[in-house]
């Protein structure tokens, strides 16, 4: 035992010496954030677009000398660690960012990751920023857990109105994997939209992840004849699919999730068929793209080959993190100060054109802020690439 | 009822192609191969590179990755389940192999070829409609009596040419088959190739149509192990049935479960389990396969 | 009967993970590696599960099922009935036993992979029918589980009260530790005992078996239910330690984990499990460091393991000897 902790001590030393050696420039000191996520196996995508974003984040600003917190600069580093999907694994995920001393990790990206390491982030002090949606994550008592992004059940609402008041949509249908996530967003969804008046007309169709037929999953949900087919939580790998069969079967009306995905991706898998599509995007279409997001861009690009539209939605995790340290540098070691400053930061978004602002929110939704501020941008996928359909606020 | 009968033949046809090469497998060598699922979604990313990246035909890139997956199930023979079958005490071992092979292509496959699913534009457009009673694009139909083609191909070859029959042969009793003066190991390392050869070819022409992604693996794996229990480990015409009678199971049960939602998949494991208890060996297994 | 000196190295053995673990950990500072630890204790309970069914020959890649059953069994009971946790630690392990006589009656006839290729389907049916009933809660599964209480017997304290505990981590490590040996001395003990000779026999030939009069299908789901119980317990504490369990807790991956552990650590050896599952999930832990390369490097070593040592890692040592 004593010789397998020596040898991992030594491992990681290594390792670290290593890292910093070949991105060491200036004598800055420097600042870890974690990233606990899924980065291998089946939703791969999920975390790898997630860490990358934060990796072109970190690489840019130490390029540019380092983040300035109070009176001292520091590199970015990012501390990762695969989790696979399995809640055990992000609680060993967790320990090992609080034994790196680190109090603020970007993820889990899943539902019972996120709520698994809850004990163990709030016995060490980390605040963590998970892309999971259940409630009790964010309303007190629990108080360590920032949501990343939108959730379903204020992105549903907000596109299911839309598309009532403009397109005429009347019926919805919902399918989803039958996996935890998704079947929690396909609930939360059928809720909103019933609130809405809308009249849903099959919920029930669930279809495994791997499947590779979807005939067979959509034919008696398109038989109800929805104005809107709604795809729950729909994983970027199957979207392509799910559009590209109902298409086929001759389904005419809107189809749309609150998930963000890829335009290449949709591009390859349904072609001309997935025109149309309404998903829930980040920052990057070109009509609210700042020059910052766009350099953003184009840095990831550079650095690993290809973009991931994905991380459009994951580029603000880190920037929150960084500009709560910023406007209170206490914070950078103590998460007290750190969620006194979540309830009065506001500084300006760089990401995207106009004075949009980053701003800690969530009362509505759970009582207190534990949400970051990002806008709601509404796309609609056409001929490869995305355009905003419509931008709306949570509060 | 004309559609869901369809819907099911296509499922079939591709199904019964991805469990021919784990049965052909089992039956040589008594491996149950993990890392058919891998070989699969590798065949899918090799046509992805070919055809999209480098912009070859279709079917040059079929080919190629029909080529390369056989020169990948010949290696894994000669250097990985060779020694391990030769030197172990216990046949299983060769399952933890198996599973190391599994994560191993997972690994190489994520560096490869990347994390984001991919897919090639659809080869025939336009769609089968008759009367609203079966609808079936054409792609689908091209790709369903390219799978059955196949099928018929790799039996015709089995039954028929001199490395078919020693294979067979091979399968039915290996000491005796031996004795007659087949080599085993020659036979037993075409059979691996042949198997990934097949397996690659499925992910070769589903790529065109569900495209692929590296999550895809593992599940594929254990979709075709259903199959093969159903029809019987090991028997060539068992693989085929459990193929058909799965994909015609998914597609009733997803019609007519339609409204109690999350329980078909539930049910065809269920039954599968009461069946494999009636009957242990499957359909038309050898007992104690 | 166990020599004296194997009697003194038990003793060591159990002594060095009580006293010298924690004294370790403490004086270099790796807090994280409690929960590592711990749950290499809990994954080795299960996999000694596993490694009981294939010493019966049976291929087993269902003990996810069992822990999940196990699981959530804790989980229902701790947040609806109010049932103290330790309590349902053994409880879980008895609804396991319940599962696995239904399930295994009828399955345990099945031999080589086709018991395999069943157990595996049944990891998958578990997860379904979590995501199914309401009992369950669903895909949204149970969480905000409290932490366990105490117990105490005449005003004596068995059993601190885990929320008042100044390291929870470390009280864990202690609960999955004892269960640990506890699990690995009975297994000893079973193994030695008549049963484990005649399971023994099972292994090598049922139908022999069965002519001399050794009543095979009671024997087959006696190992079955120890085995499932054994996942179950272990389910049921990863529960106390996340505070919540979902359908997904215990995936298909964790059925191949747990009988890759057993192959690791060596088919034939009792300590096999214990030994293949430290390995395997420290393997992972190191190599942590190689980032995206991570599982290349992890699954060539496994591969290189097994055409090394095909008979697992404890075989080295009938190596030497010969």
């Amino acid at each position: 035992m004593r010789k397998l902790t020596t040898l991992a001590g030594a491992a990681t030393l290594a390792a670290g010496v290593a890292f910093s050696a070949m991105t060491a420039q200036a004598a800055n000191e420097v600042l870890k954030i974690g990233f606990v996520g899924v980065t291998s196996g089946p939703a791969a995508a999920w975390g790898t677009s997630n860490v990358r974003s934060m990796q072109t984040r970190a690489e840019w600003i130490n390029e540019m000398g380092g983040v300035k917190i109070g009176n001292t600069t520091y590199d970015v580093e990012i501390v990762t660690f695969d989790d696979q999907k399995d809640p055990k694994r992000a609680i060993a995920g967790m320990e090992k960012m609080a034994k790196e001393g680190i109090h603020y990790v970007v993820g889990p990206n899943v539902d019972d990751g996120a709520a698994a390491v809850r004990p163990v982030a709030e016995q060490n002090d980390i605040i963590y920023f998970p892309y999971a949606f259940p409630k009790e994550l964010y309303t007190a008592p629990a108080s360590n857990a920032v949501l990343g992004m939108i959730a379903n059940y204020q992105s549903g609402p907000a596109i299911y109105k839309y598309l009532r008041d403009n397109k005429g949509v009347k019926k919805v249908a919902f399918v989803a994997a039958n996996e935890s996530d998704p079947l929690s967003q396909r609930d939360g969804g059928v809720a909103a939209a019933k609130a809405l008046g809308l009249d849903v007309v099959s919920s029930n169709v669930t279809y495994q992840v791997d499947t590779t037929d979807f005939t067979p999953v959509l034919t008696p949900v398109l038989q109800k004849r929805p104005d809107l087919l709604v795809l729950s939580g729909v994983a970027p790998a199957n979207a392509p699919q799910l559009i590209r069969s109902a298409r086929e079967l001759g389904y005419q009306g809107l189809i749309s999730t609150e998930t963000a995905q890829d335009a290449t991706v949709l591009k390859e898998g349904a072609g001309d068929l997935a025109n149309g599509f309404i998903s829930v995007g980040g920052a990057s279409t070109p009509e609210i793209a700042s020059e910052k997001m766009k350099e953003f861009v184009t840095r990831y690009t550079k650095m690993f080959g290809e973009y991931n539209d994905e991380s459009n939605t994951k580029v603000y995790a880190l920037e929150y993190i960084l500009e709560t340290m910023k406007a209170n540098p206490k914070a950078i070691d103590d998460v007290n100060e750190f969620k006194k400053t979540i309830n009065t930061l506001s500084v300006p978004n760089i990401y995207m054109k106009g004075d949009s602002k980053l701003k800690y929110v969530g009362n509505s939704s759970f009582g207190q802020k534990r949400q970051i501020f990002v806008p709601m941008v509404v796309n609609e996928y056409r001929n490869g690439a995305f355009e905003t359909l419509f931008i709306a606020e949570v509060d | 009822m004309e559609q869901i009968i369809v819907n099911g033949l296509y499922l079939g046809a591709q199904y019964a192609l991805i469990a021919l090469g784990l049965t052909l497998i089992f039956s040589l060598m008594n491996v149950l191969n993990f890392a058919h699922g891998q070989l699969y979604v590798i065949g899918g990313f090799v046509t992805y590179t070919v055809s999209v990246k480098l912009g070859m035909p279709y079917i040059v890139a079929l080919i190629s990755a029909g080529v390369s997956l056989a020169i990948i199930g010949a290696i894994l023979e000669k250097f990985l389940f060779r020694p391990v079958i030769r030197k172990s005490v216990r046949e299983e071992s060769t399952m933890l192999l198996a599973a190391g092979v599994a994560f191993f292509l997972d690994a190489l496959i994520l560096l490869l070829f990347g994390e984001k699913q991919r897919g090639i534009p659809k080869i025939v457009n336009g769609v089968f409609n008759w009367d609203f009673r079966i609808i079936m694009p054409y792609d689908r139909i091209l790709i369903g009596c390219l799978a059955v083609l196949f099928i018929v191909l790799f039996i015709t070859y089995m039954q028929y040419s001199k490395t078919g029959r020693a294979m067979r042969a091979l399968a039915q009793d290996k000491v005796a088959a031996q004795l007659m003066g087949v080599n085993v190991e020659l036979y037993s390392m075409i059979g691996f190739a042949l198997a990934a050869m097949l397996a690659g070819t499925v992910g070769g022409l589903l790529v065109s149509i569900t495209g692929v992604n590296l999550g895809m693996g593992g599940p594929t794996s254990i979709k075709a192990f259903m199959m093969v229990m159903i029809g019987g480990a090991g028997v060539i015409s068992g693989a085929i049935a459990g193929g058909f009678i799965l994909g015609m199971l998914e597609s009733i049960g997803l019609t007519v479960l339609s409204d109690f939602g999350d329980i078909t998949y539930l049910v065809i494991f269920a039954s599968l389990m009461v069946f494999l208890a009636i009957r242990p060996q499957g359909l038309m297994g050898k007992p104690w396969g | 009967m166990l020599t004296l000196q194997a009697k003194i190295s038990a003793l060591a053995f159990a002594l060095l993970l009580i006293f010298g673990v924690p004294y370790l950990i403490e004086i270099s500072g790796r807090w994280d590696l409690y929960y590592t630890l711990t749950s290499v204790a809990l994954l080795s309970i299960a996999s000694a599960g596993v490694w009981l069914t294939f010493y019966i020959g049976r291929i087993n890649i269902g003990q996810g099922a069992f822990a999940l059953v196990g699981g959530y069994t804790s989980a229902i009971l701790v947040v609806k009935y109010g049932v103290s946790f330790w309590l349902t630690i053994p409880l879980a392990g008895l609804m396991c036993i319940l599962v696995a006589v239904l399930v295994g009656l009828p399955i345990l006839r099945l031999r080589g992979v086709y018991f395999a290729m069943v157990t595996l389907v049944m990891t998958e049916v578990a997860r379904l029918t979590a995501l199914a009933l309401p009992i369950t809660n669903g895909a949204k599964g149970i969480s905000s589980i409290p932490l366990p209480g105490g117990v105490s017997l005449f005003g004596l304290t068995l059993i601190p009260d885990f929320a008042e505990l100044e390291n929870v981590k470390r009280g864990f490590f202690y609960v999955a530790v004892v269960l640990m040996l506890i699990t690995f001395a009975g297994m000893y003990r079973l193994v030695n005992s008549r049963i484990g000779h005649l399971c023994r026999s099972l292994q090598q030939n049922e139908e022999l078996a069965s002519s001399i009069g050794v009543n095979i299908a009671k024997l087959r789901l006696i190992a079955f239910s120890i085995s499932s119980f054994m996942g179950g317990v272990a389910g049921a504490i990863f529960v106390g330690i996340s505070q919540s369990i979902y359908p997904a807790s215990f995936p298909v991956k964790d059925s191949v984990d747990f009988m890759l552990n057993c192959f690791l650590g060596g088919l034939g050896y009792v300590f096999g499990p214990m030994l293949g599952t430290l390995v395997n999930y420290f393997g992972w832990d190191l190599l942590f460091t190689a980032g995206e390369y991570q599982l290349l490097i992890y699954s060539s070593l496994l591969i290189f393991l097994m055409l090394t040592l095909p008979n697992g890692l404890l075989s080295i040592f009938s190596k030497m000897k010969n």
